[in-house]
């Protein structure tokens, strides 16, 4: 046992104890009680400034790995709140050097009236405005310059729609997302994958916090964390067919417009897809805007430009323009009367100008004479359609339009697509309150009347019939992937539904298309010297409000469909001669076909800094 | 099984508060850890932590059938396993912050140090036992220091300062309970303070750093300072009465790191106030009051030892831990004892605590 004489050191640990106690309790009582009013404010954000630092957004790749949408650093002028309202002052000489009117500031800080965070006023402005504001510090407290990554779209107009845009969230957008993360001020997608993969492509927004002085100034850096970068998309696009379909459309407008007189041909629109997925390789539409131009917040006057255009660049025709299919329409009527039994292949047909039981005729007025299906598909001859639709009636019609997907959205990731129309009693009763006439089966027939159909829906009759029947959803994205590379999210073909057509009849159609394309057929000027087969048709949907809306569509090669191609130029006139041209260069992009050696794939590497 | 009269005589106040305060840290935890957690392991440290405190009540229970008595037997076998552990984790353990001092095995790493702090109090007791009084002159002063020293630079070397502080927290609270000569250990202490700045010149410059940035957070805020100021932040502005349970704002943007490891003490002083955080240091003066009281009422020299080792490392680790949290002492990597996240700490805290009351149980001579 101890001895007596240390029994006393026990008690001075015990003491020692209480000392340490003591000692910790008053610290804490320092800090809590006498300094706690200063930290809870530190705490509570009265002189802490929660400066976010804003997440660069995913990065869109082509299929081959080419950046297409990417980021680039932008300064970004903003106000801190400071202690009181913001000065006037301040407000009027920040208006001088941004060249924004002193309401417009005033209604950006009043949006914002009470939170602590900084006010953006402007982003994405040139160096010359912040070597301004570097001379002016000590007349502008409170205002902040900051280093943002600015959403970069690197080809400007090219893929546009696809893409979309982004920009700052407005109020009702906010209060319908506010459960999901989003805050006033965030840069959110507006339109186009932009829009559809938001929540992907985002990423997490990071913060500083810092200490500010009375002036609002930053006096120190309290703690800092890093955004996370948002997830990349892997496109289906091919940039080199994207290009050329862009391209081809903007050289074929022009020449329609100077050389041909075809005035108003001032809106097209391309698809091109692999039918044996459903993989969108291409997707133009015209006319086009430029996204970068609403990154950094577009300015009244462009806004003003794209608005005032009749010809409404935003929106993307591919998918949301609707249009009589003209001719191309055929290739469902044909499709019915051999399936259903109502013409064999071998019956002729006399065609005299004119349909003998209602006066509709040719377009010029030509008369062909004897002829079957094939000959009146490659020469797209009115009057024996008009007699396939007399035999079909309109029901049938119908029921095969709806089979081949016609009257119904594809599903394409993509917002705004239209459903188009299917010629039925039930809509005319519904709208007109009338009967169905005969006539109008016929005009249904040819793709004209009611029948309206959208570019990428022409497309998908395509693939249905270089596929054998099967209808793929249309796609963009194979893949979401992380920033470090890692796959998210894949996708691929998903068959929606299908329409059963017998291998006769499916050989018959293709070889009829095949024809059009060849001698005698009505594109085969445009196609006799192109080295692959291809199987297509062309169409001329009448426009009552001008020139016609000139169609083409196909797929090559003709033996082992890989691509479809669909064209439609809005009052381009005759399909053959608006449409097929640019048809044909998508082809040879696509097939690698009298391209230009030095023409490589141009790669630009994601700005993967920021 | 235990006699009646064992089960009586067991220390209820330090039982009721261990597992009192046990069960502050895991509500702590929680509401340090949930909101960086993804939706469904939103409570994973808790249940980790709560399931290793269950396992830990068990073995404790186990153990107080034992007499301490034996653990004197082991004392030597202990002090050479210390060796060899402290030694492996040079050559297998895992870095973490710089330092190496985990070693993996299956799905828990494993913190020798933690451990080897309580081999120290026992092979330390074991070896004053026989000295208790004699600690007159250098000569047999000499060995202790040399005894405690060699596990001391082995800690020091992985670099754990915070450990190899603990050990002379324990060597001086013991050696002064069991008579150190007065003027000796003053010497000592003075001959300590000689050596400080050949000592500092060892130690690696995130030490140093953090070691002289608690005196002025400011110069490195977003470097060693970070920690303090985010600590002090977090704790001042709990004022009075706190922010309420999982109402800290500083763990929102994960401003406060560690919060629910080595600065857990920072979250209480958040969410539970002035009040709240001065109730728990009051339960920890508690658990060293009585332990003081164990180690004043051992029936022998070995477990007065025993208990004063584990008096002293449990006040180094309080002071030194809050300390570090309130901006008063450096921040050296010390575990809140029974309260911070981490199986080896906890698994050690809580043998610790079983050893006081097998002590305390057995303090009276059985008489025949």
């Amino acid at each position: 046992m101890l001895e007596k004489r240390f029994g006393y050191r026990l008690d001075v640990l015990a003491l020692i104890a209480v000392i340490v106690v003591v000692t910790l309790i008053s610290r804490l009582g320092y800090l809590q009680v006498v300094q706690g009013k200063y930290y809870g404010n530190l705490a509570d954000g009265n002189r802490i400034r929660l400066i976010p630092i804003m997440a660069p957004r995913g990065i869109f790749y082509d299929r081959n790995g080419v950046a297409l949408v990417s980021n680039r650093p932008g300064f970004t002028i903003s106000l801190v709140p400071i202690s009181g309202p913001i000065q006037e002052e301040v407000i009027n000489k920040l208006s001088g050097i941004l060249g924004m009117s002193i309401d417009e500031i005033k209604t950006k800080v009043n949006n914002q009236a009470g939170v602590f965070e900084p006010i953006r006023i402007k982003t994405d402005v040139g160096q010359d405005v912040v070597t301004r504001i570097e001379e002016h510090r000590a007349e502008l407290p409170g205002v902040v310059i900051e280093i943002q990554p600015i959403r970069n779209y690197v080809n400007n107009e090219l893929g546009a729609h696809l893409f979309g845009y982004v920009s700052e969230i407005n109020d009702v957008e906010l209060a319908a997302s506010k459960d999901k993360g989003y805050r006033s001020g965030d840069i959110i997608g507006k339109f186009g994958l932009e829009k559809v993969y938001d929540q992907d492509i985002r990423g997490v927004d990071g913060g500083r916090q810092v200490e500010v002085d009375v002036t609002g100034r930053p006096i120190q850096e309290l703690g800092k964390k890093d955004p996370q970068p948002g997830n990349n998309l892997m496109m289906t696009i091919d940039y080199r067919i994207q290009k050329a379909a862009e391209m081809a459309i903007d050289e074929q407008l022009q020449v329609l417009q100077t050389k041909l007189g075809r005035r108003n041909a001032k809106a097209a629109a391309a698809v091109v897809m692999n039918p044996k997925t459903g993989e969108i390789l291409a997707m133009v539409s015209r006319p086009a805007f430029n996204p970068n131009l609403f990154a950094g917040g577009i300015s009244t006057k462009d806004w003003k430009t794209i608005n005032d255009n009749p010809f409404n660049p935003m929106d993307n025709k591919a998918i949301s323009g609707m249009y009589p299919p003209g001719s191309t329409f055929k290739i469902i009527t044909g499709t019915a009367a051999l399936e259903l039994g109502k013409v064999t292949p071998e019956e002729k047909i006399l065609d005299t100008g004119k349909h003998w039981i209602i006066p509709k005729g040719n377009d010029a007025g030509e008369a062909l004479g004897w002829i079957d299906f094939k000959v009146a598909m490659a020469k797209s001859d009115n009057v024996y359609f008009y007699e396939m639709g007399n035999r079909l009636g309109i029901d049938n019609l119908e029921n095969y339009a709806r089979m081949f997907g016609l009257g119904d959205y594809t599903g394409i990731n993509l917002p705004g697509e239209a459903d188009g129309l299917v010629a039925n009693r039930r809509y005319k009763e519904k709208v007109y309150g009338e009967d169905w006439y005969l006539s109008e089966t016929f005009d249904a027939a040819i793709g004209q009347g009611f029948q309206l159909v959208t570019p990428l829906q022409v497309a998908m009759v395509m693939s249905e019939i270089a596929n054998g029947g099967h209808r793929y959803r249309p796609y963009l994205i194979s893949k979401i992937t992380a920033p470090s590379g890692e796959p998210i999210k894949l996708f691929g073909a998903e068959e929606v539904g299908n329409v059963k057509i017998s291998d006769r009849t499916l050989t018959l159609i293709r070889e009829a298309l095949s024809d059009v394309t060849h001698e005698g057929g009505t594109a085969g000027a445009v196609f006799n010297d192109f080295p692959i087969t291809i199987a297509g048709k062309t169409g001329t949907a009448e426009n009552p409000h001008g020139d016609d809306h000139a169609w083409f569509a196909c797929y090559a090669p003709y033996d082992d469909p890989q691509v479809v191609v669909v064209v439609v130029v809005e009052q381009g006139g005759y399909g053959t001669e608006a449409s097929a041209p640019i048809a044909k260069k998508i082809l040879e992009a696509a097939f690698n076909i009298n391209q230009p050696p030095t023409e490589n794939a141009k790669t630009n590497y994601p700005n993967s800094a920021l | 099984m235990l006699s009646r009269r064992l089960l009586k005589n067991l220390d209820f106040t330090i039982i009721i508060v261990t597992a009192v305060l046990i069960l502050i840290s895991l509500v702590i935890i929680g509401s340090a850890t949930h909101i960086n957690n993804p939706s469904q392991e939103r409570y994973w440290f808790v249940e980790r932590q709560g399931m290793f405190a269950l396992a830990n009540i068990v073995i404790v229970f186990i153990l107080l059938h034992f007499d301490y008595k034996s653990l004197g037997k082991y004392a030597n076998l202990l002090y050479a396993v210390n060796l060899i552990m402290l030694m492996a984790v040079m050559f297998v353990g895992q870095s973490a912050l710089g330092a190496q001092r985990w070693i993996q095995i299956g799905p828990i790493s494993l913190q020798p140090s933690e451990f080897s702090k309580i081999i120290m109090i026992i092979s330390l007791a074991h070896m004053l036992d026989k000295r208790s009084g004699k600690l007159n002159t250098f000569k047999e002063i000499i060995p202790v220091f040399i005894y405690v020293g060699v596990p001391f630079l082995l800690v020091l070397k992985q670099p754990d300062l915070g450990t190899a502080l603990v050990f002379l927290a324990i060597l001086f609270g013991m050696i002064f309970v069991a008579g150190i000569n007065l003027k000796h250990l003053g010497a000592i202490g003075l001959a300590g303070a000689a050596l400080m700045p050949i000592f500092w010149h060892f130690l690696k410059d995130y030490q140093k750093k953090r070691l002289t940035v608690f005196l002025d957070p400011n110069i490195d805020p977003l470097g060693s300072g970070y920690h303090i100021i985010q600590s002090k932040i977090a704790i001042g502005s709990g004022m009075l009465f706190g922010k309420g349970l999982f109402g800290g704002t500083q763990s929102q943007l994960n401003f406060l790191p560690e919060n629910h490891t080595d600065f857990i003490f920072a979250v209480i002083g958040e969410e539970l106030g002035f009040i709240g955080a001065s109730i728990v240091l009051l339960l920890y003066f508690l658990l060293l009051y009585r332990s003081v009281k164990v180690a004043g009422e051992a029936r022998d020299n070995f477990g007065m030892l025993l208990a004063t080792g584990i008096s002293s490392m449990l006040m180094f680790h309080l002071l030194v831990n809050v300390g570090m949290t309130a901006g008063i002492m450096p921040v050296t990597g010390i575990p809140l004892p029974l309260m911070s996240y981490g199986v080896s700490a906890l698994t050690t805290n809580m043998v610790c605590i079983g050893i006081l009351l097998n002590i305390y149980m057995r303090r009276q001579k059985i008489m025949f």
